[in-house]
Parts: C-alpha cells; sequence; structure tokens
C-alpha cells in the first residue's frame, strides 16, 4: 500500500473528503479518530498488509503518519 | 448413534430498543451512522423481571409447540448462559422444572458466551454419541442488559437479549453428522470483555457502583461490562482465519465445498470484513442481526433457523458454524443440514 493510498482510505475511515490528510495531522486533532475510525485502521492494516495491529501499540503513535509506519510494520503482529 | 439436530427455535423479549431511540439518547451520533456501523436496527430487551431462564422457557415452549418432541422425551438439558438466574441453584434445574422435563433427566448450565453454541453442539454429540442420551435440549439464553450502564454507547448498540432452543436426538447414521470440532481457548483475554464484579473475586460494593466516564465518553461502572473493542476486534482477525483453516484441514475439504458460513453475529463491521479475508461468497454469509442485534450465544441458532425456515438449507446442506469471543473462547464446526428438521 502506497503512502497516497494509505491517506486516502484513511480519508475515507475518518469521513473527510478526499484529499485531505497529509500524514503530518495529529491524531489528537482529528475529532472524528475515535474507537470506530481505530477499528477502521486496523481493518485496513490487516486487509492491506497483512499486518496485525495491537492496540496498544496504536496508543504510542502521535500523527497519522505514525499509523501508516506501524501499518507497514513486518511482524506487528503478536 | 449421533446427534443430529432436529428442531431450533428462539424467542425475543417484547420490549425493544431502536437506533432511533440510540440517536435520541446519545444526539452526538445519528441514526444512519449507528445503522451503517452496526447493521443493526432494533435490539430486544428484558423486562426488569425478565430473567435469562425466562427467555430460555419461552423458547422451549416454542419449540415443544412445533411438535418436534414432548417435554417429557427429554433427557438432558444443556444451558449456557452468563446471566444465570442466581449463584445457585443451576438455572437448567430451574428450567427442568418449569418445562415439565422428567426427573430422570441430566441438567447443567456452562458459562460461555458467543462461542457457547458450538460447545453446547459439541458436548449434544459427546453425550449422544456415548449413550448417555437420546434427546438432548440445547438452550442459550442471555440478558447481556442488565449488564451494560445506559450511558455506555458502546456495547448498548451492540447487545440484544435472546433465548434459542436447539433440540439434538439420537439418529442411526455411519458418520457424524456433526463435527469434526475445533476448539481454543486464551484467558489471557479475560480482561477485554468482562463484568468485573458480583462473582467471588470481586463481589459488588458501593464503591464498585460508582461510574466514571471513559475517554471515549462512554458510562460505566465495574459493576457493568465492559468491552474493549479494539482488543476483540484484533483477538476476531487472527483467531477466525486460523479456526477456519483448521476445520477445513481437519475435515479434509475445501472452503468452496461449504454451502453455508454461519458465524458468531458480532456485527457487521467485523462480520464483513471476516468474510472479506477469508473470501467467503457473499450469497453464502450468512448475517441475521439487524433486528435483534449481538445475542451472544444465541446469535448462530438464531442465524440457522431464519436460513433453514428461509430455504437456504437444503437437505444435505455443509454449514460451518464458528463461534468466538468472551474468554477469550473459540470453537467451529460443520453440520450437515437434514430435510424435516424444524425451523
Amino acid at each position: 500500500m502506497t503512502r497516497a493510498e494509505f491517506l486516502s482510505e484513511m480519508d475515507a475511515i475518518l469521513e473527510l473528503p478526499a484529499g485531505t490528510l497529509t500524514g503530518g495531522e495529529k491524531l489528537a486533532d482529528l475529532e472524528q479518530w475515535n474507537s470506530m475510525a481505530m477499528l477502521g485502521f486496523i481493518a485496513l492494516a490487516d486487509t492491506n498488509n497483512g499486518t496485525r495491529i495491537q492496540p496498544r501499540q496504536i496508543v504510542n503513535c502521535v500523527t497519522v503518519g505514525d499509523l501508516l509506519t506501524l501499518a507497514r510494520a513486518e511482524g506487528a503482529a503478536s | 448413534m449421533h446427534a443430529a439436530i432436529s428442531a431450533i427455535e428462539y424467542h425475543f423479549p417484547e420490549k425493544t430498543l431502536s437506533t432511533a431511540d440510540l440517536s435520541a439518547e446519545f444526539p452526538e451520533w445519528s441514526a444512519e451512522k449507528i445503522d451503517q456501523k452496526t447493521g443493526i436496527r432494533e435490539r430486544h430487551i428484558a423486562a426488569p423481571d425478565e430473567c435469562a431462564s425466562d427467555l430460555a422457557v419461552a423458547a422451549a415452549r416454542k419449540l415443544f409447540a412445533s411438535g418436534a418432541c414432548a417435554p417429557g422425551e427429554i433427557d438432558y438439558v444443556l444451558l449456557c448462559t452468563q446471566s444465570p438466574d442466581y449463584f445457585l441453584p443451576t438455572t437448567a434445574c430451574l428450567i427442568q422444572d418449569r418445562l415439565g422435563i422428567p426427573t430422570t433427566a441430566g441438567a447443567l448450565d456452562f458459562n460461555l458466551g458467543c462461542s457457547g453454541y458450538v460447545y453446547g453442539l459439541g458436548l449434544a454429540e459427546g453425550l449422544v454419541s456415548s449413550g448417555q442420551a437420546g434427546r438432548v435440549l440445547l438452550l442459550t439464553a442471555e440478558s447481556y442488559s442488565k449488564f451494560l450502564h445506559r450511558r455506555d454507547r458502546s456495547v448498548r448498540t451492540i447487545f440484544g437479549d435472546a433465548a434459542a432452543a436447539t433440540l439434538l436426538t439420537a439418529v442411526d447414521t455411519p458418520a457424524p453428522l456433526l463435527g469434526p470440532f475445533v476448539y481454543g481457548t486464551d484467558g489471557s483475554g479475560a480482561e477485554n470483555l468482562i463484568v468485573p464484579t458480583g462473582g467471588m473475586r470481586c463481589p459488588r460494593s458501593a464503591e464498585s457502583g460508582v461510574a466514571s466516564e471513559d475517554e471515549n465518553g462512554n458510562v460505566r461502572s465495574r459493576d457493568n461490562l465492559f468491552m474493549n473493542g479494539a482488543e476483540i476486534f484484533t483477538f476476531t482477525l487472527k483467531v477466525v482465519p486460523q479456526v477456519v483453516g483448521t476445520l477445513l484441514e481437519k475435515a479434509g475439504i475445501l472452503l468452496e465445498d461449504v454451502d453455508l458460513f454461519v458465524f458468531h453475529q458480532a456485527n457487521q463491521y467485523m462480520l464483513e470484513h471476516l468474510r472479506k479475508r477469508l473470501k467467503i461468497p457473499a450469497g453464502k454469509f450468512e448475517l441475521a442481526f439487524s433486528d435483534c442485534g449481538n445475542t451472544v450465544s444465541s446469535t448462530i441458532p438464531i442465524a440457522l433457523q431464519r436460513a433453514a425456515g428461509e430455504g437456504r438449507l437444503p437437505q444435505g446442506s455443509l454449514v460451518m458454524l464458528v463461534g468466538f469471543g468472551v474468554g477469550y473462547s473459540w470453537g467451529a464446526t460443520l453440520l450437515r443440514w437434514r430435510a424435516g428438521t424444524r425451523v
């Protein structure tokens, strides 16, 4: 999954207009970053990279870009 | 002899909680959004004086009224519940008496949630094939709504109350009609779906009943049910594809050989993701929660009953059942559907 594809998918998960996210946004500043959006991100990583995200790993993410790094991480599943 | 499903019935409490009701209580969530995420438009809620046993008795009475068998013919009662009437006595014993099932029958409760139906079928097959029973009444019944804090939308949108009754009878067939079975348990996930108090480990107290708000704006006390949705989702993504693969391997069949998949009806979001991940065609994947929500151990029998009742289970259909959830606990099995099963 490319960075652009990931950001596009995250736009959809966060119900933002296409092309909104650039990666630098702080999750804490995104009103729609909630428990449902977290499930959407976990599903996205699972579907596209086969990466099984542990929710405690998400807590350490500060920006949207951090989520991409996590989604791409090999062996994120435990 | 082997166990065969001879009849299935279910019962919902009369009172309902619609998505519109929830939207009115939680104005920050639109009904449309709740519908879209959960796929649930209505849940049934037990009355204050209505317990799991009442729901189970109603489901069983429907089954007897269908002519499947008479209460006097039952020789074993299995009740799956996590909301029993009492710590003791065993709720299945109370149900035996209320239904007029002979005092020569065995009866027991087993405490499992969303995996419970598959485990119940496994227990029934064991009882029948070992000659211990000839007609097993498998009941699943929950009143989870009594565990939920009214300001906790994370669970109130999902769970509904219900009971189901399944009759398993001994039939003389060379091969089992149920099975093989695959089971799994991982108690390390216990804290992610739990009612923390009320048992011996942590009795309820004035202190445990004090509610507080979490980071997502949901309110609950330690006397209420807590669900860590993200952890449960992650567990499901890990376990369900594995258990499906293991069952197919154990049975020596391919995914394409299965006519219908009936998974625990958790919610639309989770099921749709699992279906796509496993590459199961939508037409072979049963969905039965929009009018009742996640009814825990009753979701699979409700879905099975509806599939059969609506003609989607012709004679000989091969059905895969997969239950997963609280514990963590999971189980999967295959069943061969028989024509003439009363639904």
